[in-house]
């Protein structure tokens, strides 16, 4: 079956500003309906790339086609997607209606038409009892969302979103977070959203482009990239995790064993193509430790002191000192069978084989 | 103890406050004063007296000069904001840079009596325009009316005020952030869309009050009219200016400033409602936001 023509596709793509580059080696390619997230520390070339899409800057070399077609000499206003900008750039000139009617106008459709779409855009993003209200009259979450009507309502193939939550604060991003799903869900149109939190991208995302320093380093479904990160910035960047510096002693059908120069040894069924000898960088998130022994015969084990506990209700964070001295972040999900230890006792560590992922180190 | 808003509102206002009061406020109301007084023979006297007003009202040379300022006036700010608004978007949204924002204003260091002599040079008789034109075989002998005219006038304020113009428009642009129009390009428009529709209402205000601030200075200058304009070239200012220099009708000066006032007062009410008129300029009134 051949794969259906993506909706945005980048072959090769470069951006440089003068002796900088900000984008090399883009290839992507984005499929017609999902939320896809650009992920990555600021700086990163997030922004670049979709102000690309967008049509604000053009690539130095490369192709962007979207829906197959090439888009080089196509400026911004004659392209089928819509831009929700990161302090929303609403028209202070305008009310709510006019802002969200606007491209709707420069189309020249008719006025009925217009009134009807604008109406039903603001039912969806429920403001309108707002229609008359000028900008500086608005909360940042109904600004928010103004801004994603205005882009809607033009009805774009791929709705680009410019850091949309970064000037709101938790309590409204959460609820934002929610309502764009909704959205999404109610319009069918392909978002591509970019953001600098890893959560928001886990929350919101079909797949996440995970970028640093101008490249894509990953991309993968949220929970792949979670738990099988490619690098160890990938590791890094999305959630916590402990990592531990080994060299591969052995490497057969069973998986590969890393040691730490103090002798900790790690079976992994991760690390593919690693030679014994090989310098790796061990990953394993903190709730992949725990301090009961629940498959016996796989899990793998090692020794330390519990430094300090913190609770966070449902969940606990232990800092556990090995005896080789390096310190090991467990989280411990609270239930009645596991009597877990106190502070300043010793304790053994367990960690199952498919949650040990090998790194190449940076 | 710190103090209150309003106590710490007066003591940062109240050097600049005293110093209007004194040097302009005082000074202004006994103008208006002098403007009921007569004269008579280099000696002002106190009293109550329309006739300066109406004297100026009924007089063809008054109205013949006011018309030459707010024509030279008008002119020199449309041309002068058409020229400044195109150098302030490149500043303000292309090149960012402050570097020629201060090189424009560099040229605020020549004197200004120097530049209208490069003007009378440039445009007299043997000046470099006729000669180029002569040498170009566009004209035949040289054009004496470039020099001591309303044009010469009006070039050279455009010149000299053409900085000032760019700077106030500038200030108003750079309050307009560059968001706004890649949003309005995202959204169908073309650059110039996005200017006439988003910038310009936005603008529009500041864009008014750089109009209308070239206007009044151009329209009040006497220098340059009384270097460049000729006889043709005469405006209120310099009749004023002579009231108080040649004459010596002081009150007959005074009451010309006044109507002078309320003139260009006048054209910005009138400017302001074309701009309602026109939807260009938004007037809403702004509501307190409810605590």
């Amino acid at each position: 079956m051949k794969a259906p023509t993506p909706i945005i596709e980048i072959r090769d793509g470069k951006k440089s500003f003068g002796s900088f580059v900000a984008l090399e080696n883009i290839n992507l390619s984005i499929h017609e309906g999902e939320i896809l997230t650009l992920l990555g520390p600021s700086g990163c070339g997030k922004t670049t790339l979709m102000r690309l899409i967008a049509g604000f800057e053009g690539l130095t070399s490369g192709t962007l086609r979207v829906s197959g077609e090439d888009v080089a000499a196509v400026p911004p206003e004659r392209r089928p997607v819509n831009m929700v900008f990161q302090r929303y750039a609403l028209f202070p000139h305008l009310d709510v209606f006019e802002n969200v009617a606007f491209g709707l106008k420069v189309k020249g459709l008719a006025k009925s038409e217009i009134t009807e779409r604008v109406k039903r855009m603001l039912h969806i993003v429920q403001l309108e009892s707002l229609a008359n209200r000028y900008i500086d009259e608005l909360s940042g979450g109904q600004c928010q969302r103004v801004a994603l009507a205005r882009a809607l309502v033009n009805e774009p193939k791929v709705l680009l979103l410019d850091e949309p939550l970064a000037a709101l604060d938790l309590k409204i991003r959460q609820h934002m977070l929610a309502e764009m799903k909704r959205i999404h869900a109610e319009t069918g149109a392909t978002f591509i959203y970019v953001t600098h939190d890893q959560d928001e991208a886990m929350i919101l995302s079909d797949r996440v482009v995970l970028m640093e320093k101008g490249r894509i380093v990953q991309i993968d479904r949220p929970e792949d990239m979670y738990a099988r990160p490619k690098s160890l910035f990938a590791a890094k960047f999305l959630g916590e995790t402990n990592l531990f510096e080994t060299a591969v002693a052995d490497s057969g059908a069973q998986g590969t064993v890393a040691k730490t120069a103090s002798g900790i040894g790690f079976l992994s069924r991760n690390g593919v193509g690693h030679k014994t000898g090989d310098k790796v960088v061990v990953s394993i998130r903190p709730e992949s430790f725990s301090f009961a022994n629940n498959d016996e015969g796989s899990s793998q084990k090692t020794q330390g002191q519990v430094e300090d506990v913190v609770f966070i209700g449902s969940r606990s964070f232990y800092t556990v000192r090995l005896d080789d001295q390096a310190k090991v972040r467990i989280q411990v999900q609270r239930n009645g069978r596991v009597k877990p230890p106190e502070p300043g006792s010793r304790a053994t560590i367990y960690w199952d084989a498919d949650n040990v992922v090998m790194l190449p180190q940076a | 103890m710190s103090l209150s808003k309003p106590v710490t509102g007066s003591l940062l206002s109240a050097p600049t406050v005293l110093y209007m009061a004194v040097f302009f406020i005082v000074p202004s109301l006994i103008l208006f004063a002098y403007s009921f007084w007569s004269a008579a023979s280099y000696q002002v006297v106190p009293d109550f007296v329309l006739k300066n007003y109406l004297g100026s009202l009924t007089s063809p040379l008054f109205w013949k000069v006011t018309f030459n300022a707010i024509s030279i006036g008008l002119w020199t700010a449309t041309i002068t904001l058409i020229l400044a608004i195109p150098v302030a978007y490149y500043l303000v949204y292309v090149a960012r840079s402050q570097t020629i924002l201060y090189l424009i204003l560099l040229t605020w260091f020549s004197s200004y009596l120097v530049r209208i002599y490069a003007w009378r040079t440039l445009l007299g008789t043997n000046g470099v325009l006729n000669t180029v034109l002569l040498q170009l075989g566009i004209i035949d002998h040289p054009v004496g009316a470039f020099l001591f005219s309303s044009f010469a006038v009006t070039i050279t304020l455009v010149h000299i005020y053409l900085p000032f113009c760019i700077l106030l428009v500038v200030a108003s642009l750079s309050e307009i952030k560059r968001d706004l129009i890649d949003a309005a390009r995202d959204l169908g428009t073309s650059s110039i869309g996005a200017f006439c529709k988003v910038i310009a209402p936005n603008a529009a205000n500041g864009l008014i009050g750089a109009f209308m601030l070239t206007f009044i200075l151009v329209a009040g200058d006497y220098v340059t009219p009384q270097m460049l304009g000729g006889s043709s070239g005469q405006t209120t200012g310099l009749l004023i200016a002579d009231q108080f220099r040649k004459t010596g009708n002081w009150p007959l000066g005074a009451a010309q400033a006044f109507l002078m006032f309320l003139v260009s007062l006048a054209i910005y009410f009138a400017l302001l409602t074309a701009g309602r008129m026109s939807g260009l300029v938004v007037h809403r009134p702004r509501k307190k936001k409810e605590a």
